[in-house]
């Protein structure tokens, strides 16, 4: 301490040993050093951002933001189509209440049940109802502002009389005078049509339910009794297309159309034994005849191709037994797990089967001798009447038993025997009803409790046009909701992994796919529902050729740890000797000036 | 499987749903359309099976299973089939392939022994792995899109990595050495493919009848592959007029097991092990595949067996002089014969239909002579080798050695010459110098333009394509022995292009010898004149080229060390942060300041301890030795040695104790 104060005792500051023990200062401090330090470290500085530049990975620029509102629209308000219903009071002789009134209470009682049934794709309260009370010789009353285009009711277009034809009849000649096909095309959706039809002097209640967007009530009903009727129609059938328990969102998700949006169907003939009998099904005529307007129906939910195979040496791989009571080798529902043979039914033969389009398979299952008639047994003990089953989303299985079970083996001459037309039309008939039931409606209704009332015609598209309009608000939604999700997926994915490459071919996809969902949901809300459904299937599946796009597959694209642990080895030495030379250079520059400027201030005292 | 089962039960057990009276839907909409439309259309997809079984000079037995599906052409191929499998008729629908052949083969074809010329192995020796050709009904342009995408599809099918066939690198596009006139034919081979059951399946599936009934039932798969060759084959022929044929055929050299059928087997001195099916394959046939139209087991004698046969003097019934067969044949033929020295080999034929469950067929031989013969001879055995050592350079060497080519040219003047033509892919890392082709005739360097008479090379390219090499050879008859040398280089692969087991070396794929002059067939005639209707020995009757493969080549190249990317980036990395923080010192450096501090320590007198301390702590806190320089030594050495420092010291002996003693216990 002596000898600070010796050697430095002018000094202002003695605190700072550096400075106070340093020789006096008589120049001005140099600038040189300090300069080219600062100027390596500058230059390092904008270097950086051209080697970030050079190290950067494309990125196609994704709509973010679109995704975001897409998504956040399609949760805060799911889509609702619209519908449009009416009711016909058919009164010759007139009386009862009027139009207003009865409009008034059917809305009444269809707000109530609908309340009860939120459920996706239905038109939920998005629907316009009016009452046409139509006594006859053309006088026609209208709810509300008596709307009267030509989609609706024809005042006086149909005699009462005419109602009590043949269903089938009843049901074009209504057809005729409703839907004037074509011209209809008007938004607002489809209009479904109840006629109550009060004919005096008729015994009971006739209620059916047609095939198009109709159904008709002819007998002696009363106004308030015809009111619940008519709301069970609405809301039942038309707005929820006959559907019950798996409508609800988050349940009976399952929709077993591929994510290409296709579905292969693909049937398959299966001979359990050969040596025994060998049966065969010329499954062109089937397709053509049977098929045909099935997948035609289905069209604007997905692209349906059918296929079809004979396969031979396929034993079930559950055990029957046989019981004499009931004449035949039984098998239970607990076998039904285990029924299909995954080793030897080579179902999977299609090429469609290693792509992203969904198989559902058909089985039908030709027992072998020993085992025949092979028959499924229910939990009540009565046999099944179509002897099959379904698996949800893979598909169903008929077991078909030839007549002649015990007559003599084939031989030695190889027969290949026809499947009669009955029978394969039998088959058929529960195939399509599988089919029904995989796209989530009743096989039938008439063993349903709830509308013993009512009877159905049914359709040879295997769909009526009510349930087909029902499937397709259901499949547009559905369709939304899952393309809404796979790009909201897509664009978190992206934005987790800063280093990823993404295609050009991602973006144009994302931003088709969000093309095509707006077209769907405006679809959607103008109630065309067929262009909306097929647009939203398009919307999904260019929202999931994104999402699996072969370059989001590959694993190459460079982590942030591979990017840091390439420049480190070189980065981090260089910067540690810049940032050091660069403190001290500082340092060394400030004490130095400040030498000098107490220098230059005792010179100035001095002087 | 278990998967697909367990899925299935879940699904079934949450969703079972049972029809009770369905006829409503559908009801009688259908049924007068239905009936319009009439009786099922005669079906025509026809399907054959067929066994060659055929004893082999050196005590092996061949068996040759030989499947065929035909599907008519209709308008329906690809989505609707009875017997076809629908798999094979979608890939030639969406590929439009014209002809496919693939080939899986575990073991190398003997060709001096099994056979160098008859129809049988030459259609069925095939090279090591998969070898893989097409051709297409498509444009030029779009051919190798397609082929892409088939080897995707086959080898999804076919559980192998055909798929690696799919790189531009694997595959070439012989113009006329493979098959003549071919501007549309791929071809492809993978030498290393490992080929066992998991591959032997999905090809059974494809049948009818799989291996639950008919001659497949044999292929017990222990059996089949404990043999020295195996080599299942797959076939495909489409046309708009014919319709598909699809043929499949599995080759098998097998060795008949010890055990003999009598004791006298021995005893009476014969040289072949007499064997039957039972004993060669352990397994019974019994009763043909029901879908089948034909179904046959065939046992050929050889030419030579068969002369020597003559020369005993036995006829050719089942049971003669020379050997016992254990079934009487249902059919004998013999081949037809002009002259005197030509073929004539016998065939018996077995229908399988007569055996069944109760009753197999045991077609099988029983020797009572020592018979020694030697199997169809090949004019010019060839085969390929490497010369050079090092992972520098090298050479391939093909050689011709002439067997029997007397037997072939029955034109024994001077301007006899047979023609060989050359088929051989390299990938790209061997970079073959095809102007260093030399060859050689009895030990004598020839002139390229005598020997080549036509040639067709295509060089290849870096990582773009292999190279393709296509020779007409034309050597005199009286040739014993020729060789054909090519340099070449080994390249240098990409760090990710490695395979896996890079060390193990590379293999090329064989070589493709045809002897264009030389055609094998044979047609046979019933010795009866009983109809022979087979849909195997039509195809000996259609002239065969005489060819062979040659070796798979291994070449070993240089492997990386496959973490040296890392060690040369941190090893430059640092070489240059080195640099750089010198040169930043260096600039940095005051030369004049150190001079005058070093004269000041010099003037300075310290002990060693102090100093030592000094310069320690004057790095420590940076380079301020001016200031340490003026300081008295005293005070900075009485603060180093003060009552901060004792106190450190204490806490990190306590800090260790308290380590040793209670952290490292627990």
């Amino acid at each position: 301490m002596a000898e600070i104060s010796k050697s430095d005792p002018l000094n202002p500051n003695p605190n700072p040993p550096e400075i106070a023990s340093s020789v006096r200062r008589t120049t001005e401090p140099g600038r040189k050093r300090l300069f080219v330090t600062l100027s390596v470290f500058f230059s390092f500085l904008v270097g950086l951002p051209f080697l970030l530049k050079s190290t950067e990975i494309y990125r196609s620029p994704l709509p973010f933001s679109s995704i975001e509102s897409l998504s956040l629209r399609l949760r805060s308000e799911p889509p609702a189509p619209p519908c449009r219903l009416q009711a016909v009071f058919l009164r010759p002789g007139g009386g009862g209440g009027t139009a207003d009134q009865l409009a008034r209470l059917i809305s009444d009682e269809v707000d109530k049940s609908i309340g009860s049934i939120p459920s996706r794709g239905s038109c939920g309260r998005n629907y316009a109802l009016s009452v046409t009370v139509d006594s006859g010789n053309g006088a026609c009353e209208r709810s509300g502002d008596g709307e009267s285009g030509p989609c609706y009711w024809p005042c006086g277009g149909i005699d009462v009389l005419e109602l009590s034809n043949e269903d089938g009849i009843v049901d074009e000649l209504l057809d005729s005078a409703l839907g004037r096909r074509g011209q209809c095309l008007g938004t607002g959706g489809k209009i479904y049509t109840v006629v109550v039809a009060g004919v005096e002097g008729e015994e009971g209640l006739r209620t059916v339910l047609g095939k198009h967007r109709h159904a008709w009530l002819v007998g002696k009903v009363g106004e308030s009794d015809a009111v619940l009727l008519i709301t069970k129609i609405f809301v039942n059938f038309f707005l929820n297309g006959g559907r019950e328990e798996d409508m609800a969102p988050g349940k009976g998700e399952f929709v077993p159309v591929g994510l290409d949006g296709s579905v292969v169907l693909s049937f398959s003939l299966l001979n359990a034994n050969p040596n025994d009998w060998v049966y065969d099904w010329d499954f062109q005529m089937i397709d053509d005849v049977l098929l045909a307007p099935v997948v035609e129906a289905l069209a604007p939910i997905a692209n349906i191709t059918t296929e079809s195979q004979v396969l031979y040496h396929t034993p079930k791989s559950s055990i029957s037994f046989w019981d004499g009571n009931l004449g035949g080798n039984i098998f239970s529902i607990k076998d039904l797990p285990f029924f299909v043979n995954a080793n030897e039914w080579h179902l999977d033969t299609s090429i469609a089967a290693a792509g992203r389009s969904k198989i559902l398979h058909f089985v039908v299952y030709i027992p072998s001798r020993n085992e025949c008639p092979l028959l499924l047994q229910l939990p009540n003990g009565h046999i099944s009447k179509t002897n099959g089953f379904i698996s949800p989303m893979w598909g169903g299985v008929i077991v078909w038993n030839p007549h002649s079970c015990f007559a003599d083996s084939q031989g030695k001459h190889f027969v290949r025997r026809p499947i009669a037309l009955e029978d394969l039309q039998k088959i058929f008939q529960i195939l399509v009803g599988q089919l029904r039931l995989l796209f989530g409606f009743k096989s039938s209704y008439i063993s349903d409790d709830n509308v013993d009332m009512i009877q159905f015609l049914t359709s040879e598209k295997g769909f009526t046009e009510w349930e087909l309009d029902a499937l397709y608000r259901y499949h547009a939604c559905y369709n939304l909701a899952s393309c809404a999700t796979t790009l909201e997926s897509l664009s978190k994915l992206v934005q987790s992994l800063p280093r990823m490459i993404v295609m050009d071919e991602i973006g144009k996809q994302v931003k088709y796919s969000l093309e095509a969902a707006g077209l769907a949901q405006n679809n959607t809300h103008l109630g065309i529902y067929n262009a909306s459904a097929a647009a939203s299937l398009q919307a999904r599946s260019l929202a999931e050729d994104a999402f699996f796009h072969p370059s989001i597959m590959s694993v190459s694209y460079s982590s942030l740890e591979h990017y840091f642990s390439i420049y480190m080895p070189f980065f981090a030495p260089v910067s540690l000797h810049l940032i050091l030379a660069l403190v001290k250079e500082l340092a060394r520059y400030r004490r130095e000036r400040a030498k000098y400027s107490s220098f230059v201030a005792e010179h100035a005292k001095a002087s | 499987m278990a998967e697909l089962r367990r899925r299935f039960s879940t699904f079934v057990s949450v969703f079972i749903i049972f029809f009770f009276f369905f006829f409503v839907f559908f009801s009688a909409i259908v049924l007068p359309t239905l009936a319009s439309v009439g009786d099922l259309v005669e079906l025509e997809e026809e399907f054959t099976e067929e066994l060659l079984l055929k004893p082999l000079p050196d005590r092996k037995v061949l068996a040759h299973f030989h499947f065929e599906i035909l599907a008519p052409p209709s308008p329906v191929n690809g989505r609707h089939h009875h017997l076809f499998p629908k798999a094979i008729a979608q890939l030639v629908h969406k590929f439009q392939i014209r002809e496919l052949e693939l080939s899986f083969t575990q073991g190398r074809w003997n060709y001096e022994r099994w056979g160098g010329s008859d129809p049988l192995s030459m259609a069925n020796a095939k090279p090591p792995g998969v070898e893989l050709w097409a051709t297409f009904h498509r444009p030029e342009s779009e051919i190798d899109h397609t082929w892409k995408n088939l080897t995707h599809a086959l080898s999804g099918l076919f559980c192998s990595s055909i798929n690696f066939l799919e790189s531009s690198t694997a595959f070439s596009a012989p113009h006329w050495g493979f098959q003549p006139n071919s501007s549309v034919l791929r071809y492809g081979a993978l030498p290393r493919e490992a080929v066992c059951t998991e591959n032997l399946t999905p090809w059974l599936k494809l049948l009818p009848c799989r291996d639950r009934a008919g001659v497949a039932l044999l292929l017990n798969r222990p059996s089949i592959y404990r043999g020295h060759y195996h080599s299942q084959k797959l076939r495909l022929i489409s046309s708009k007029l014919t319709g598909v044929k699809l043929e499949q055929t599995l080759t098998i050299v097998l060795h008949p097991s010890v055990e003999r059928y009598g004791l006298d087997s021995f005893s009476d001195g014969s040289t072949q092990p007499s064997w039957s099916l039972n004993s060669l394959f352990k397994q019974q046939l019994m009763g043909k595949c029901a879908l089948a139209k034909d179904s046959r087991v065939l046992f050929e004698l050889e030419h030579d067996l068969a002369s020597q046969i003559d020369e005993t003097e036995s006829d050719y019934t089942w049971r003669n002089a020379a050997f016992e067969l254990s079934t009487m044949p249902d059919r004998v033929a013999r081949v037809m014969k002009s002259l005197p020295n030509q073929d004539s080999s016998v065939l018996y034929g077995f229908e399988v239909s007569k055996s069944s469950d109760s009753m197999p067929m045991d077609v099988g031989i029983k020797w009572k002579l020592p018979l020694i013969w030697s199997s169809s001879h090949a004019p010019v055995y060839a085969s390929r080798f490497l010369m050079g050592s090092g992972n520098e350079r090298g050479s391939i060497a093909i050689t011709f050695q002439s067997s029997h080519l007397d037997e072939w040219l029955s034109t024994g003047s001077d301007g006899c010459a047979v023609h060989a033509v050359v088929f051989q892919v390299v990938p790209w890392y061997v970079k073959v110098y095809y102007h260093t082709l030399n060859i050689f005739m009895d030990g004598k360097r020839q002139t390229i333009s005598d020997v080549v008479k036509r040639m067709k090379i295509s060089p290849s390219e870096d990582k773009l394509s292999p190279g393709t090499m296509e020779l007409m050879l034309e050597f005199p008859c009286d040739m014993q022995s020729a060789t054909l040398t090519l340099d070449f280089d080994k390249g240098f692969l990409h760090v990710d292009e490695y395979p896996p087991d890079a060390n193990q070396g590379f293999d090329i794929p064989s070589a493709l010898i045809t002897y264009p002059d030389c055609y094998s067939s044979r047609s046979y005639q019933t010795v009866d004149t009983s109809h022979f209707k087979s849909s195997l020995l039509p195809k000996f009757k259609e002239g065969n080229l005489v060819q062979s493969y040659t070796e798979v080549l291994l070449v070993p190249l240089t492997t990386p060390d496959f973490s040296m990317p890392y060690n040369v980036i941190t090893f430059t990395c640092t070489i240059l942060a080195l640099y750089f923080g010198s040169m930043l010192n260096v600039l940095r450096r005051r030369v004049g300041e150190e001079e005058r501090l070093s004269k000041s320590k010099a003037s300075e007198r310290r002990g060693l301890i102090p100093l030592l301390l000094l310069k320690l702590s004057s790095k420590l806190r940076g380079k301020r030795p001016e200031t340490m320089q003026h300081s008295s030594p005293l005070p900075s050495s009485s603060s180093f040695f003060g009552p901060k420092l004792f106190i450190k010291v204490v806490l990190v002996a306590v800090l260790a104790i308290f380590w040793n003693y209670y952290l490292k216990d627990s």
